[in-house]
């Protein structure tokens, strides 16, 4: 019996500290007047979502052209070497990636 | 020039003059009543998501015919298509943000299209990961990936119908007002031909390298044979 009503002792004294306990968080919801809304600038979010798409599609573009001409050198270089050790250069070297762009 | 040469350069103008011809067309049609301008990012938000399934399934269809026929040509299709799949899946995933952080107040929510569509878009990544560092195994392991890549691209469009979520359903574009659909679907013929011209570029690219490095070597044992 002396434990049961040490417990609920406790139990109401734990209660009654978290209800007087300051909390940081607001704990009712009011209503305010002529409060500022948020407003998103919409042609900006248009603006960035085409320009982010047509820099991705140019930097593609940008990355092939790269590739292009660094395989163009390569068959410079390899024709170059061709001649060196002596033989006639492959006709095909040059192919269909050098007449791409 | 031959005809195949010819024809690129007439897509390539058509691109280019799309470029200037379809932002009008955007600009000039109706502001939708409930988004406002925003909506604007539809025109091409949706055609690179449609497009971005195009590419994978091309990637896909040439995964098949490199791991079941050795197909080299396939091989190439597959590493063409799977970059420019990363590159307009990430027009998607930020163009999408961009609406939804004017239309829904926040730039991402975890549902079933917004996070099928981030899986397709890794994966893809992962194709390409797979084959820059996988080894010798490398090419096989990314063609297996290519294929859940396509796997997950009907899991992408329907989801919007089969779970709840925020983001529009697909009738949104058959329903679309008659004043929206020039702009629309010009703005998809653009990006698809986009998407061919450097699909092709790329590919003819990957073709001079790969006969590049086979060239190469036979002028390797050409020196070794005149010393």
């Amino acid at each position: 019996m002396r434990i049961r009503t040490f417990m609920t002792g406790v139990v109401m004294a734990v209660v009654m500290n978290a209800a007087a306990a300051p909390s940081v968080l607001a704990q009712e919801f009011v209503k305010v007047e002529n409060a500022a809304r948020e407003q998103l600038p919409a042609p900006q979010f248009v603006g960035a979502a085409y320009a982010f798409i047509w820099l991705a599609v140019l930097g593609y573009v940008a990355f092939v052209a790269r590739n292009l001409a660094k395989t163009r050198t390569e068959i410079e270089d390899l024709k170059r070497r061709i001649e060196r050790a002596g033989g006639a250069p492959p006709s095909g070297a040059g192919g269909r990636g050098g007449g791409a762009a | 020039m031959s005809a195949l040469g010819r024809g690129f350069s007439a897509a390539l103008i058509v691109a280019a003059a799309g470029f200037l011809i379809v932002p009008f067309k955007i600009v000039a049609a109706p502001i939708e009543p409930v988004m406002g301008l925003i909506q604007k990012i539809f025109y091409f938000h949706v055609p690179f998501a449609i497009t971005m399934f195009v590419t994978t399934f091309t990637a896909a269809g040439g995964s098949v015919a490199y791991l079941f026929k050795g197909s080299e040509r396939g091989d190439r299709l597959a590493e063409a298509a799977s970059e420019l799949g990363v590159v307009f899946g990430a027009c998607v995933l930020v163009s999408g943000p961009l609406w939804g952080r004017k239309a829904w107040g926040v730039w991402w929510q975890w549902d079933a299209r917004l996070t099928s569509s981030l899986l397709l878009f890794l994966i893809l990544n992962g194709y390409l990961l797979a084959r820059r560092y996988g080894g010798p195994g490398g090419k096989k392991l990314a063609a297996a990936l290519s294929l859940f890549a396509a796997v997950d691209v009907p899991l992408v469009y329907k989801s919007v119908d089969i779970w709840r979520t925020v983001h529009p359903q697909t009738t949104v574009v058959p329903s679309l007002d008659p004043q929206m659909r020039p702009a629309f679907w010009m703005s998809f013929a653009l990006v698809l031909l986009v998407w061919g011209v450097l699909l092709t570029l790329r590919m003819r690219l990957l073709h001079a390298r790969a006969r590049l490095a086979e060239l190469e070597l036979a002028v390797e044992d050409l020196e070794e044979v005149r010393t």
